[in-house]
């Protein structure tokens, strides 16, 4: 595997070679751009954080993975973590940061230890006086979000806050920030010293009703047929859904592509399989996710805070039997209220696996209809 | 900066020390790190692994992601429930996702994930922390 090379620092010290405007042109160049799900070149990213004065600048390993179906970083934290690390020297250098943080979702805080073990080898290796603390979150998916970890970090709630600012000019303490996601800062050494680094390779996590689940690392536009025959279905595979946030398809055999996907209003995001297979009902999936969104809405803004709480409320109606056709509608209507009116990211997704599910699999929720 | 200067690392602490976030912690953390106590109390109840009622010595998370759900995740947290009986030597949550996806279903015991979870398992999990 790619992701999996190890660069022992060398193009750390090629980094240093390249200076900071080399080491953004070399990025640019070889199209590297983030893995968290939205796909933003890191070069340019980096270019903000560079160009903005300021006398303190921070970097930020999101390591707050909380997309459901979705264990490729834990697989990088776990098996290249040398890389992680090197990545975020990088970048530190780079703006002439001092200080890093990485912030480690609550769930894998027993991948804390290994970590700070690898943090501290890699910096003695390296001879660098960046200091990288890890910050371990306690349990919120939203605080994926790069504006909720900087209110996480700074001991608030965890909250997004509208943006711009964006964090490359105004970030953690209100400073210029490089916020990446642990494959991207996995992949930004291995882009600069390996003349053969393919930018198309992605960690697929693919998990499921399958025999065979697991990291796959295949470029994007992969067939989805072939991925789902590699995750070994023992029954026939009914629906494939891209995490909770990038919706449901019925299977089919399409190239995931981001364009692919998203003209079956999904969103492929960070590249999350998880296949569904026949023996599974959509409406007990649409109420495990709804359900999912109610707990995690960090309560801001009223579409998501109040609109996931109605949804459940809803779905769960729809199950009972004691819903009419006019629930049905009054579902799809304020699923579309929520996803156009949020504040962030999580609220404008919350309800796509439920608008998906209403278009591809509507029957199973008519069946259940008065 | 060190971690212990930040107030989710203070938070997490408390937690693990104390099982749980009392109001004479929030006093004591409010009066250490001069932070008001309405944000230390808005950041202590914003997160789910944070508690404001004391837990039992053992902290259990079942997964209830998607792909723990379409692997009968169900089951084990009605297995569990049955098994542990209210007893006061563990406490029972479920959890959005803790990304052992692959290995469904999951769970997370004392901030460890033990996956591929059946019946059999679990006995043997429980027994080794009963013992």
């Amino acid at each position: 595997m790619q992701i999996l090379r190890k660069t022992e620092l060398k193009a750390f010290k090629k980094a240093k070679r390249l200076g900071a405007s080399g080491i953004i042109k070399i990025l640019k160049q070889k199209g590297l751009v983030g893995r968290g799900g939205a796909a933003f070149p890191t070069g340019t990213k980096w270019e903000f954080a560079l160009n903005t004065k300021a006398n303190e600048k921070f970097v930020i390993c999101n390591a707050d993975e909380g997309e459901p179906g979705t264990f490729k970083d834990k697989f990088i934290i776990k098996y290249n973590p040398e890389a992680l690390v090197e990545g975020i020297l990088i970048a530190a250098y780079t703006i002439k940061a001092r200080q890093a943080f990485i912030y480690l979702r609550g769930e894998y805080s027993y991948l804390e230890n290994h970590l700070k073990r690898v943090v501290s080898k890699v910096l003695r290796k390296a001879k660098s006086s960046l200091k990288i603390g890890i910050i371990v979150g306690a349990g919120a998916y939203v605080c994926g979000e790069e504006t909720a970890v900087i209110e996480s970090i700074e001991g608030f709630r965890g909250q997004p806050y509208y943006k711009p600012p964006y964090p490359p000019t105004q970030g953690l303490y209100g400073e210029p920030t490089i916020i990446n996601n642990v494959e991207t800062f996995a992949n930004v050494p291995q882009a600069i010293l390996f003349n053969d680094w393919d930018k198309e390779l992605r960690l697929y996590s693919l998990s499921g009703n399958l025999t065979n689940p697991g990291i796959y690392e295949l470029p994007v536009g992969y067939s989805l047929a072939e991925l789902i025959g590699l995750g070994k279905p023992k029954n026939k595979i009914k629906a494939v859904y891209f995490g909770c946030f990038g919706g449901c398809i019925p299977y089919s055999d399409i190239k995931l592509t981001p364009e692919n996907v998203c003209g079956k209003n999904c969103a492929v995001g960070a590249f999350t399989i998880i296949a569904v297979d026949e023996k599974q009902s959509i409406l007990d999936i649409a109420e495990n996710i709804a359900k999912f969104y109610e707990h995690e809405s960090c309560g801001k803004c009223t579409p998501c805070r109040e609109g996931t709480k109605r949804i459940c409320d809803i779905i769960r109606k729809i199950k009972s039997g004691k819903a009419g056709k006019d629930d049905l509608a009054d579902l799809k209507e304020l699923a579309e209220n929520i996803q156009e009116t949020s504040l962030c990211g999580l609220g404008q997704t919350a309800t796509n696996h439920l608008l998906t599910a209403l278009q591809y699999f509507k029957k199973e929720f008519e069946e259940r209809i008065k | 900066m060190e971690e212990k200067e930040f107030l989710l690392s203070v938070l997490r602490k408390e937690q693990k020390n104390k099982r749980y976030i009392s109001e004479d912690a929030l006093k004591r953390i409010s009066k250490k790190t001069d932070i008001p106590i309405s944000r230390i109390y808005g950041a202590a109840t914003f997160y789910s692994m944070l508690h404001e009622q004391k837990q039992a010595k053992n902290i259990i998370y079942v997964c209830d992601g998607p792909s723990c759900h379409v692997n009968n995740s169900k089951n084990i947290t009605a297995y569990l429930k049955k098994k542990l009986n209210k007893s006061r030597k563990f406490s029972l949550h479920t959890a959005s996702c803790i990304g052992c996806c692959d290995e469904a279903p999951a769970m997370l015991l004392n901030g460890n994930a033990y996956t591929k979870l059946t019946k059999e398992k679990i006995d043997e999990i429980i027994k080794k922390c009963k013992s």
